[in-house]
C-alpha cells in the first residue's frame, strides 16, 4: 500500500515538499524585486531613456520567467504527464500571432492617423503647459 | 495489473484519462486556458491602444503613495510591491494546503486556507485603497488627471483600461476567496474525508495560482512598461 | 494498479457516476416531470431541449429573412397586414428603414449564434459525444444541464430585446462601434444594444459549460478500446468546435465588455474624433480605436463560422460513409484538416477587415494565412466524393442531404477564394457577392449538415422515423431554392450592388435587378415553407411516426446502435461495451458492416 499512497500524494511525492515550493517562492521574489530595482534605476537616471526598449524586454522576459514558475511550480504542471503539457501549451501559442498583429496594426493606426490628421497630431505633440490658454 | 507511469503507458486508448487526471481537474485546466483569452484579449487591447497613441504616462510618476504616508513616496510602485508580495505569499500558502489535502491532512488544509483567505483579503483592502486614493486624485473610468510622460494632454485610456483591468482581476481574486471560504467551509465540516480525497482543494489551487499568474502580467504591463 | 490509484479521484468519481446511471438505466424507476423534462441532467433530454429551442429561434430568424426580402422584391407595395402585426415599426404597411436594419441584426445573430451554433453544435454535441465515445452521460451533467439554461437565459433576454419601445439591436450582427457604443447614433443602439450584449454574455458562458463539458468527455471519458483514432469523425469534429469555442468566445466577451464601458462609463476604448449629427454634438471621446473592436470582434468571429460548419462536417462524413456502404475514405486526413482548420480559424481573422483601415502589409500576410484554407477544404471535399466513388449508395433523406452539403460547400468555399484576397476585397466588400457566398458556405451548408443529422440521428433520439416523403421534398425543395436565392445574388455582387439598403430603385445602376429580386423573394419564401413543413414533419414524427423495430436501422458501425432502442439514463443497460475497431468497417470481408464492438477475428483482412 505504500506504492499505492506514494502515488495517491502526487506522481512524485517530493514535487510537494515544502522545500520546493519555498524555492519558488523565493524566485518569484527575487525576480520581482529585480525587476523592480530596474524600474527604479530606470526612472532615476535620464539617460537610460533610449534604452527603454531593451529594459522593457528585460521586464518581459522576467514576467515570463515568473509565469513559467508559477505554472510549472505551483500549478504543478511540470509534475503532470505530458500529455497535458502538451495540451495547454499547445493552444497557449496562438497568444503569438494574436499578440504580433493586434500591436502590429495598433501601431500601423498610430501611425496613418499621424501621418493623415496633421493638426491631431501636432496637438499631441505640444505639451499642455506650452498650449495658449492652459497656465 | 501495474500500470505505473511510464513513458510506454498507452495512454489514448480509452477507457482511462490521457492525461492521467479527473475530468474536474481536466475542466478546471481547460476553464483557466479559456479565462486566459478573456485576460488576454483585455492585455493585448490595452497594449493595442497604447501602440496608437503618441505616448503614455508614466507609471512612475502615477503610482507612488503609500497608505499612511503623506505626499509622495521617495522611490515609487512601493505599494504594488507590497501587493505583488501579498499576492505571491497567498499562492504559497495555497500550495501548503494542497500539499497538506494529499496526505489527507485536515488541520494543515484548514490552517493554510485560512492563510489563503487571508491574504486574498489583504490582497482586497490593498486594491480598494490604491482605486480610492486614485479617485480622490480625480482618477477614474472617463477621467485622467495624469499628463503623459512627454507634458502632452494624455487620453482617459490610460485609467479606462487601468480601472476596467484591475477591476476585473479584482473581481477574479474576489471569487477566488469565495471559493476558498467554500472549500474552508467543507473541509471544516470534513466533505473532503468523507470523499477521502481532497481533490476539489487543487483544483481551487489551480484557480488562486492562476489569479496570481494573471496578476504577474498585470503588474508588467500597468507597472513597469 | 499505482495508476488506479493515483487517478483515484478518477476512478472513483467515474464509478459512483456509472453506479448511479446503471440504477437509472436498470430500474426505469419513474422520474419526476420537472427534472426528466425540464432540470434534466440526461444528455439525450439536453439535446432535445437544444434542438427544439433551435428550431424555435430558426423560425423566427427565417421569419425575419422573409420579411426584408418582401421589402426588398416589393419595395413599392404595401402589406398593411405588416402594420398590424408590427404597429409603428411597419407603418403603412411598409417596413422602416430602423426596422429594416433591426430584422438583419436579428435575423443575423440568432441564425448564427442562436441557431447554428447553440442549436447545432448543442444538439449534436450532446447526443452523440456520450453515445459514440461510449460514456454513460457527459462528464458533468449538472454544468451540462446548466449550459442549456444559460442558452435559454440568452434566448430570453434576445426574444425581450424584440419588444423594447426602441427596438432590438440594429447595428448589423457584429455590432461594431461606434454605432453601438452610442446610443444617440440610432434608435437601435439604445437598449437593445445593452440587452444584446447582455444576451451574448449569457451565451458566452453557456457555450463555455457546453465546451469544457464536450472537450473532458472526448478525452477522458471514452470507453475501454476507443482510442482517439477509432474515434468517429463526428466527435472529431465536435472536439475541434468545442476547442475553438473555447478558446474564442471569451475574446468576444472581453471585446463586449469594452462595449459596454464605453457606452456607460464615459471610457473611450473604441471611440476618438465623434460628431454625432442627429444632437449636434461633438464628443469629448479621445484616443481609442474601432478597428480594435473589429480585431477583437473578429478574433471570435472567424473561429465562430468554424464553430458552425465543423460539426456539419463532422455529421456529413458519418452521414456518407454510412450511406456509401464504404468506409470513409483517408480518414486521418479527415482527422488532419479538421485540426488545420481549427488551427488556421485562428490566424485569419483580420480578412474580414481589408478595407476598414487595416494596415495593408498586415492585410496581406492575412490574405496568404486565409488562402491555405482552401487546402484543408480541399481535402475534406475530395475525400467526401472518394467516399461516395463506387459507394452502394443509399438515397436516405439524410444522405441526400449530406451530399447537398457538399455540393453547398464546394460553390460556396470557391467563392471564398475570390472574397480572401485583398485586393479583389476592394471591389467585393459590402456587396451581394459576401452574402452570397456566406450564406451559401457556411448557412445553408452548415443547415444541410444539421438536417443531415437530424434525419439520420432521428430513430436514435426519438425511437421513430421522420416522413421520407416530406423528407425528399424538404431536401429538393431547399436544395434548388438555395441555389435560386443565392446564385444570381453572386451577379448582383459583381455588378456591384451594396448590401445593407432597403431599397435599390433609387440608383440606375441596381434597379435593373428588381425583377430579380422579387424572383428571389419569391423562392425565399417558398423555401422557408417547405421549412415548416420539416418542423410539421418534425413533432408530427415524434408522436406519430413510424416505430423503429431495428436496434441498428441503418447499419452502421459506430457505437450509438448498440443502445437499446428508446435508451435510458445512462445509456446502456449493462456494462459499457469495449471497442475493438475503428468506426467504419463497412464492405470488409463480404461483410456490409461490421460493428466497432465486435472484436476482431483472427483471419480478417487488415485495412
Amino acid at each position: 500500500m505504500s506504492e499505492v499512497h506514494l502515488d495517491a500524494a502526487g506522481h512524485e511525492e517530493p514535487s510537494f515538499s515544502t522545500k520546493a515550493i519555498w524555492r519558488t517562492f523565493w524566485v518569484l521574489l527575487i525576480i520581482t524585486l529585480l525587476e523592480l530595482t530596474l524600474a527604479i534605476i530606470y526612472y532615476e537616471s535620464p539617460g537610460l531613456r533610449p534604452y527603454k526598449h531593451f529594459v522593457n524586454g528585460l521586464y518581459v522576459i522576467g514576467t515570463l520567467a515568473k509565469a513559467f514558475f508559477i505554472i510549472a511550480e505551483f500549478m504543478h504542471l511540470r509534475h503532470e504527464i505530458k500529455n497535458l503539457i502538451l495540451s495547454l501549451v499547445f493552444p497557449a501559442m496562438l497568444f503569438i500571432w494574436f499578440l504580433i498583429a493586434f500591436l502590429w496594426d495598433g501601431n500601423s493606426f498610430k501611425n496613418l492617423r499621424n501621418r493623415y490628421d496633421r493638426y491631431e497630431y501636432q496637438q499631441s505633440q505640444t505639451p499642455l503647459a506650452k498650449k495658449p490658454g492652459v497656465e | 495489473m501495474s500500470q505505473a507511469i511510464t513513458a510506454g503507458q498507452k495512454w489514448w486508448s480509452g477507457g482511462k484519462s490521457p492525461y492521467n487526471v479527473e475530468y474536474g481537474k481536466l475542466m478546471m485546466w481547460f476553464f483557466l486556458m479559456s479565462d486566459a483569452f478573456t485576460f488576454g484579449a483585455f492585455l493585448i487591447s490595452y497594449g493595442t491602444i497604447r501602440f496608437s497613441s503618441n505616448s503614455w504616462p508614466n507609471p512612475n510618476e502615477v503610482f507612488r503613495s503609500f497608505p499612511g504616508v503623506k505626499g509622495e513616496m521617495p522611490i515609487p510602485l512601493a505599494f504594488v510591491s507590497l501587493m505583488t508580495f501579498i499576492l505571491i505569499m497567498s499562492s504559497v500558502t495555497m500550495v501548503m494546503a494542497v500539499a497538506a489535502g494529499h496526505n489527507n491532512d485536515r488541520k494543515g488544509v484548514m490552517k493554510w486556507m485560512a492563510w489563503t483567505i487571508l491574504g486574498g483579503l489583504a490582497f482586497l483592502s490593498c486594491q480598494a485603497w490604491e482605486w480610492t486614493h486614485l479617485h480622490s486624485e480625480g482618477a477614474w473610468w472617463g477621467a485622467n488627471p495624469f499628463l503623459n510622460i512627454d507634458g502632452t494632454q494624455s487620453s482617459t485610456n490610460f485609467t479606462n483600461f487601468f480601472f476596467t483591468i484591475t477591476g476585473f482581476h479584482g473581481f477574479h481574486v474576489f471569487s477566488g476567496v469565495i471559493i476558498n471560504i467554500i472549500m474552508l467551509i467543507m473541509t471544516w465540516k470534513g466533505s473532503f474525508d468523507r470523499k477521502g480525497h481532497y481533490l476539489m482543494i487543487e483544483k481551487a489551487g489551480l484557480y488562486w495560482h492562476f489569479v496570481d499568474l494573471v496578476w504577474v502580467f498585470v503588474f508588467t504591463c500597468f507597472y513597469l512598461l | 494498479m499505482s495508476n488506479d490509484v493515483s487517478l483515484h479521484g478518477h476512478s472513483e468519481v467515474a464509478a459512483s457516476h456509472n453506479a448511479h446511471h446503471e440504477e437509472h438505466g436498470v430500474h426505469h424507476h419513474k422520474e419526476a416531470f420537472i427534472t426528466k423534462y425540464v432540470f434534466s441532467q440526461d444528455h439525450k433530454m439536453i439535446c432535445k431541449q437544444f434542438i427544439i429551442t433551435g428550431m424555435i429561434w430558426a423560425i423566427l430568424g427565417g421569419l425575419m429573412s422573409v420579411l426584408f426580402r418582401l421589402q426588398l422584391g416589393y419595395p413599392d407595395t404595401s402589406f398593411p397586414i405588416l402594420e398590424d402585426i408590427f404597429g409603428k415599426w411597419a407603418q403603412g404597411g411598409k417596413i422602416k428603414p430602423e426596422f429594416y436594419y433591426a430584422l438583419v441584426t436579428m435575423h443575423g445573430t440568432v441564425l448564427v449564434f442562436f441557431v447554428l451554433t447553440g442549436g447545432l453544435s448543442g444538439t449534436f454535441a450532446n447526443f452523440l459525444i456520450p453515445l459514440q465515445v461510449g460514456a454513460r452521460d457527459m462528464a458533468s451533467p449538472f454544468l451540462n444541464m446548466l449550459s442549456y439554461w444559460f442558452f435559454f437565459m440568452a434566448s430570453v433576454v434576445i426574444l425581450s430585446s424584440l419588444f423594447v419601445q426602441t427596438g432590438p439591436a440594429s447595428g448589423g450582427w457584429t455590432v461594431y462601434p461606434p454605432l453601438s457604443a452610442l446610443g444617440d447614433a440610432s434608435q437601435g443602439s439604445k437598449a437593445g444594444i445593452d440587452l444584446w450584449i447582455t444576451g451574448m454574455a449569457l451565451f458566452v458562458v453557456s457555450s463555455l459549460l457546453g465546451g469544457l463539458n464536450y472537450i473532458t468527455t472526448i478525452l477522458n471519458m471514452r470507453t475501454k478500446g476507443m482510442s482517439m483514432t477509432r474515434l468517429p469523425l463526428t466527435i472529431w469534429a465536435i472536439l475541434f468546435t468545442a476547442i475553438l469555442g473555447v478558446l474564442s468566445f471569451p475574446v468576444l466577451l472581453s471585446g463586449l465588455i469594452l462595449l459596454l464601458f464605453d457606452r456607460h462609463a464615459g471610457t473611450s476604448f473604441y471611440l476618438s474624433d465623434i460628431f454625432i449629427s442627429s444632437t449636434q454634438k461633438a464628443l469629448p471621446n479621445e484616443g481609442g480605436s474601432a478597428i480594435l473592436f473589429q480585431h477583437l470582434f473578429w478574433f471570435l468571429g472567424h473561429p465562430e463560422v468554424y464553430i458552425i460548419i465543423l460539426p456539419a462536417m463532422g455529421l456529413v462524413s458519418e452521414v456518407l460513409s454510412v450511406n456509401s456502404r464504404k468506409p470513409v475514405f483517408g480518414y486521418m486526413a479527415m482527422v488532419g484538416s479538421l485540426f488545420a482548420i481549427t488551427i488556421l480559424a485562428f490566424l485569419v481573422w483580420a480578412h474580414h477587415m481589408f478595407i476598414t483601415g487595416l494596415n495593408p502589409f498586415l492585410g496581406s500576410v492575412f490574405v496568404l494565412l486565409t488562402l491555405l484554407i482552401a487546402v484543408p477544404s480541399a481535402i475534406k471535399v475530395f475525400n467526401w466524393l472518394t467516399t461516395l466513388w463506387k459507394g452502394n449508395i443509399r438515397f436516405t433523406p439524410a444522405m441526400l442531404f449530406a451530399i447537398g452539403f457538399v455540393s453547398l460547400f464546394i460553390s460556396g468555399g470557391l467563392t471564398g477564394i475570390f472574397l480572401g484576397n485583398s485586393t479583389l476585397d476592394i471591389a467585393l466588400h459590402d456587396t451581394y457577392f459576401v452574402v452570397a457566398h456566406f450564406h451559401i458556405v457556411m448557412g445553408v451548408s452548415a443547415f444541410f449538415g444539421m438536417f443531415a443529422g437530424v434525419y439520420h440521428w432521428f430513430p436514435k433520439m426519438y425511437g421513430r422515423y421522420l416522413n421520407n416523403t416530406m423528407g425528399y421534398i424538404h431536401f429538393w425543395v431547399t436544395l434548388i431554392g438555395a441555389y435560386l436565392i443565392f446564385w444570381p445574388m453572386h451577379y448582383e455582387g459583381l455588378a456591384g450592388m451594396p448590401r445593407r439598403y432597403m431599397d435599390y430603385s433609387g440608383w440606375v445602376s441596381f434597379r435593373q435587378f428588381g425583377d430579380l429580386n422579387r424572383f428571389i423573394s419569391t423562392v425565399a419564401m417558398v423555401v422557408f415553407a417547405v421549412q415548416l413543413m420539416f418542423v410539421f414533419n418534425f413533432f408530427y414524427s415524434i408522436f406519430k411516426g413510424r416505430r423503429v423495430t431495428n436496434q441498428n436501422p441503418w447499419g452502421a458501425a459506430t457505437m450509438e446502435w448498440t443502445t437499446p432502442i428508446r435508451p435510458g439514463h445512462g445509456n446502456w443497460p449493462g456494462e459499457i461495451p469495449e471497442v475493438h475497431r475503428w468506426a467504419y468497417d463497412y464492405a470488409k470481408d463480404g461483410r456490409e458492416f461490421i460493428p466497432q464492438t465486435e472484436p476482431v477475428s483472427g483471419n480478417e483482412s487488415k485495412h
